[in-house]
């Protein structure tokens, strides 16, 4: 009978087809999603690509911006490693800067953005206020007002003076001068602050009424809706800020003159990295430091990401 | 008439005074404008000038070396505003692929985007320099213009994450009424993030505003300085440095930071009547 | 849908070939640079010409340049200034592209760097003819000798001094510091100025290593060896005497511990103008600016012996440069003639950049100049005097030497590191830096 291998036929082109319409949606797909990033490709591409390979080709050379560059292999990376205290003082003192800014300055972030999350008038006057310091941001006027501040005579000590708190030479002491940083830093808190708001308008009045009704208490309010659909901007936050507190230079920069002083106590990874390529010359060194600090943030943010699946919730997808 | 609650007071002290605290620094830069040059440092504890003086503002606007300072913010304005532009058209697109979109190699792009943040740009720096300078760029705005036409892994992270706390099935009702993917982006996810564009706009402008190293690199003709590089010029490591004019342009230059932000926070954080929406 | 992606893809396309072809409509530089064009005088010349500075200055550079440019109407001069810092910043990748600007204001701490690795053009053949030497001693021109080329022609001089306020020199009992004083004196007056609650001097800073090396030039050596590969003496006991005698007298507060000086903002700032401090090592030109901040009259005299004459010398302050990627070498050459032997244009300058190398010129200024810059002029000629040359540039790595030594001079400053290891720190640290520059 011919109707069996004619629905054989039937069928087999029906697959047949259904496997080149599906082949040709993941296609349509791939196109659609490329055509949305492909500026960024491109950009890549054009501007990035290159000068990334280029530098990561440096590190292994003695580079010195003028003269060609000579193939040296790892000495680069061993003398960094084993012949340079700088390096390690210049590590040791950004990682603090790290752990002890971010944490910090996220805190009062989100703190601040929660009582300025009411309905209240005062709110907008106030939310500039906070935010102010931030967008004075990294100029030179600000680095060097609080180098004033924090001078022997300057306002900080007169109000540890009136506190009844030692005094601290900020400048002659480089833990102190560090701080001296880490306030800094802190001060600026409000750019995470704007973007905490921004996600905490985001999470639905109705959340919290529900709640209320249920019987549930602030702290669970917080615990149980705020923070979990807080949670991608808090991410967003955590890597953004890691990665910026260990680019910062323009204020160590400016407030130890350049030097990274006293003794390197202020000596960011970033000021040193400068220091080495444009004060001494030493450009495939600083290409070597670069890549290094390349290696250790991506790390500690992939650990972030990876660490994300257990405590990053989107509403998109479900929730956990 | 409503007294107000024992709640309301505190928490206008408690916020009200640690803003104030916070403001005392820039309080202290917009007095010191006021101030002698020379009496800057000296007399830093007193908050009040004596004697007041507006020469500062008037000595910094000439400007340097015939270009005044008017100059130097038309151009930075120009800078500003061609960059905002367009990283908020690339990033929300690029963003809108990642967040949204499936195709093959997408995880190794994002990862991609996200090293390219992490590299320190002193680095990539002279090799940047060097394209550029072939592509015969120097001494113009374009290397610091076009590079935001094509996205900044900052702001495409931002809005990444936006994006991601829309639920899809806004999405989903959208194709079924007939929206192919460009109208879902333009027509459901574009709005629903206005607060994350309006912090992308405030962000862009205001490091761009700042940015001191583009310039430096790229603009050589002092009539094409921006306001970053003229401050710079008030500074002097071997005489004596024009305090009261830098500080004065600073706070000037400060104006229309501050104006851009406050027309923006609207956007930011009332943005979301879409409460509605989502609830 | 489809439509969409096309169009957006065939826009990025029509993008990116503009921003290609960019890339073929201008060349940059490139080609050979080694042959000097004789222009006519009727070409058209542009030469871009950079210099780092303050308002002041860049305000009458650019009235020399419009002078320049109505005496020469086809020449145009592109001015490019910056800050200190920015223009560094600038310059390193713009070598990188060969893309300097014609003429570039050099100075002692990079000139080794960029005339070492042929950014810098040898002046030798414009020496004499576009750039008239006859007004200049041979000890001037040579200070922008490197090996036997002359990577640059200096701008102005300057030598160390000490410059103090005579009001508070009285309050230990001296009218003036005579320039026959000894080491001896200083340290004696050290322990006045400390009991009257005075520092005596402000302090290194980031920059021990300039008394430090008057110091062992005084006693016949130098900081560094003449090939730059290793430290140019042998007897750590010379640092641990310096040194020591540095860190006495921090402890008997005569000099202010480094944290003073790092929270010193400005010129305003300063010890000696706050009236905290009697005087400061530092170069000459810098005696009006502080003068100025200071609003009294200061005196400056040459620093304590024995052998002073030794220990001194004449260091250019900065140089003129003509960059070997540029054009118009010839042009340039003829503008840097301009502006070291122009009258007209040294009455602009008026030895802002350091004292000018022509007595010629020096002359035509006398009537023009404020008294602080007559009393400067004439140190720097008695400096010229009683001293002996100048051991030329830094080597490559002298500016890691230089932080190495401040860092060990704060450690000894602050009583955590004896001079005794200190001194074997630096030889150690400062041999392996150097050392980099054997051949």
């Amino acid at each position: 009978m011919s109707t069996p291998i004619v629905n054989e036929n039937v069928q087999q082109r029906t697959s047949i087809t259904s496997e080149s319409i599906r082949k040709r949606r993941v296609l349509k797909e791939n196109l659609t999603g490329y055509a949305f990033i492909s500026p960024f490709v491109i950009g890549f591409l054009a501007f990035t690509l290159i000068p990334i390979i280029t530098s990561l080709y440096l590190s292994f050379t003695n580079y010195n911006l003028f003269s060609s560059p000579q193939w040296i292999g790892l000495q680069n990376y061993i003398k960094m490693f084993t012949q340079d205290p700088r390096y390690w003082k210049s590590l040791k003192v950004t990682l603090i800067y790290v752990f002890a800014g971010v944490p910090l300055r996220l805190a009062f972030a989100l703190l601040v953005a929660m009582l300025l999350n009411t309905a209240s008038k005062a709110v907008g006057l106030y939310r500039s206020l906070f935010y102010l310091p931030s967008l004075i941001g990294g100029s030179v006027a600000v680095s060097i007002m609080w180098r004033n501040i924090f001078g022997d005579q300057g306002i900080i000590n007169i109000l540890f003076h009136f506190l009844g708190i030692p005094v601290v030479r900020w400048f002659g002491n480089p833990t102190a001068a560090l701080w001296m940083l880490i306030f800094l830093s802190v001060w600026q808190f409000g750019s995470s602050m704007l973007i905490f708001l921004a996600g905490l308008k985001g999470i639905p009045k109705s959340y919290y009424e529900a709640a209320s009704m249920d019987g549930a208490n602030r702290w669970r309010q917080f615990t149980k809706i705020t923070l979990p659909m807080l949670s991608p901007v808090i991410l967003f936050n955590t890597v953004m800020q890691t990665i910026g507190a260990f680019m910062t230079f323009v204020p160590a920069f400016i407030i130890s003159k350049g030097t990274g002083g006293p003794m390197d106590g202020t000596l960011l990874y970033s000021l040193y990295l400068f220091t080495q390529g444009f004060s001494f010359f030493n450009m495939g060194y600083a290409s070597a430091m670069a890549w290094i600090m390349l290696i250790i943030v991506g790390i500690l943010t992939a650990i972030i990401f990876a660490t994300s699946k257990f405590w990053v919730h989107y509403e998109s997808e479900g929730g956990r | 008439m409503r007294m107000k609650s024992a709640k309301w007071w505190t928490y206008h002290i408690l916020v009200g005074g640690f803003s104030v605290l916070m403001l005392y620094p820039v309080v202290w830069l917009l007095m010191s404008s006021f101030k002698e040059s020379h009496t800057i440092f000296t007399t830093a504890k007193s908050l009040i000038p004596h004697p007041w003086i507006w020469t500062n503002f008037t000595d910094g606007w000439k400007g340097i070396g015939g270009n005044s300072f008017g100059l130097f913010i038309k151009n930075t304005a120009v800078l500003v505003i061609l960059t905002m532009i367009g990283q908020i058209i690339s990033c929300s697109l690029i963003a809108f692929g990642f967040a949204r979109l499936e195709f093959k190699g997408k995880a190794i792009w994002f990862g991609i985007m996200m090293v390219t943040l992490m590299l320190p740009n002193e680095v990539v720096m002279v090799p940047q320099y060097i394209i550029f300078s072939k592509l015969g760029w120097l001494n113009s705005m374009k290397p610091l213009v076009v590079p935001a036409y094509f996205g900044h892994p900052f702001f495409i992270f931002l809005l990444v994450q936006f994006i991601r706390t829309i639920p899809r099935e806004l999405d989903e009702a959208a194709t079924i009424d007939g929206c192919n993917t460009f109208n879902i982006f333009y027509r459901i996810i574009l709005p629903l993030i206005k607060p994350a564009l309006a912090t992308t706009a405030i962000f862009s402008f205001y490091w761009t505003w700042d940015n001191l190293l583009g310039p430096v690199l790229y603009l050589n003709s002092p009539a094409k300085y921006t306001v970053s590089m003229a401050l710079n010029m008030f500074l002097s490591t071997e005489t004596v440095s024009n305090w009261g004019a830098m500080f004065a342009m600073s706070i000037v230059t400060l104006i229309p930071v501050f104006v851009i932000f406050f027309i923006f926070q609207r956007y930011v954080v009332e943005g979301i009547s879409t409460s509605g929406l989502k609830g | 849908m489809k439509k969409f992606i096309v169009s957006l893809l065939s826009l990025l396309l029509v993008f990116s070939l503009a921003a290609c072809s960019g890339s073929n409509s201008t060349s940059s530089t490139a080609s050979d640079s080694g042959k000097s064009k004789s222009a006519s005088k009727n070409d058209p010349v542009t030469l871009r010409f950079a210099w780092w500075g303050n308002q002041p200055r860049h305000d009458y550079t650019l009235k020399i340049i419009d002078l320049y440019e109505k005496e020469h109407p086809n020449v145009k001069i592109e001015p490019e200034y910056a800050s200190w810092d920015d223009y560094w910043k600038k310059l390193a990748p713009e070598a990188a592209a060969n893309q300097l600007p014609d003429i570039v204001q050099m100075d002692l701490s990079y000139i080794t760097q960029y005339s070492n690795n042929n950014q810098l053009a040898d002046l030798k053949p414009f020496l004499g003819k576009e750039i008239n030497t006859s007004d200049l001693s041979q000890d001037f021109i040579d200070g922008g000798k490197l090996g036997d080329k002359y990577y640059g022609l200096t701008g102005g001089v300057n030598a160390l001094s000490y410059q103090y306020d005579p009001a508070l020199l009285k309050k230990i009992g001296m009218d003036k510091v005579p320039d026959t004083w000894t080491l001896d004196d200083y340290k004696d007056m050290a322990k006045k100025a400390s009991a009257a609650g005075l520092y005596l001097e402000d302090g290194p800073g980031t920059a021990p290593d300039v008394f430090f090396n008057y110091y062992l030039r005084a006693q016949g050596k130098r900081l560094y060896s003449k090939d730059g590969t290793t430290l140019g003496f042998k007897d750590d006991k010379l640092f641990e005497d310096f040194f020591k005698m540095y860190a006495n007298l921090v402890k008997e507060k005569a000099i202010p511990t480094p944290d003073v000086k790092a929270q010193v903002k400005g010129l305003e700032d300063d010890p000696v103008v706050k009236q905290q401090s009697i005087g400061i090592i530092q170069w000459s030109n810098q005696l009006a600016p502080i003068q100025q901040a200071a609003n009294r009259p200061l005196e400056i005299v040459g620093l304590p012996g024995p052998n002073s004459d030794k220990g001194l010398f004449i260091k250019p302050g900065m140089f003129w440069s003509i960059t070997n990627n540029s054009k118009n070498k010839t042009e340039a050459a003829k503008f840097i003639d301009f502006l070291t032997n122009n009258v007209e244009a040294n009455k602009l300058m008026l030895g802002e950049r350091g004292v000018p190398g022509s007595p010629v010129v020096q002359k035509a200024l006398e009537p023009l100049l404020t008294p602080v810059q007559k009393q400067l002029f004439n140190y720097v000629a008695w400096a010229g005097e009683h001293s002996s040359p100048f051991n030329g540039p830094d080597p490559i790595g002298a500016g890691e030497v230089i932080t190495l030594l401040t860092n060990l001079a704060d450690q000894m400053a602050y009583g955590d590191l004896k001079p005794e290891d200190a001194a074997k720190q630096f030889r150690q640290q400062a041999d392996s830096i150097l050392a980099k520059n054997k051949k």
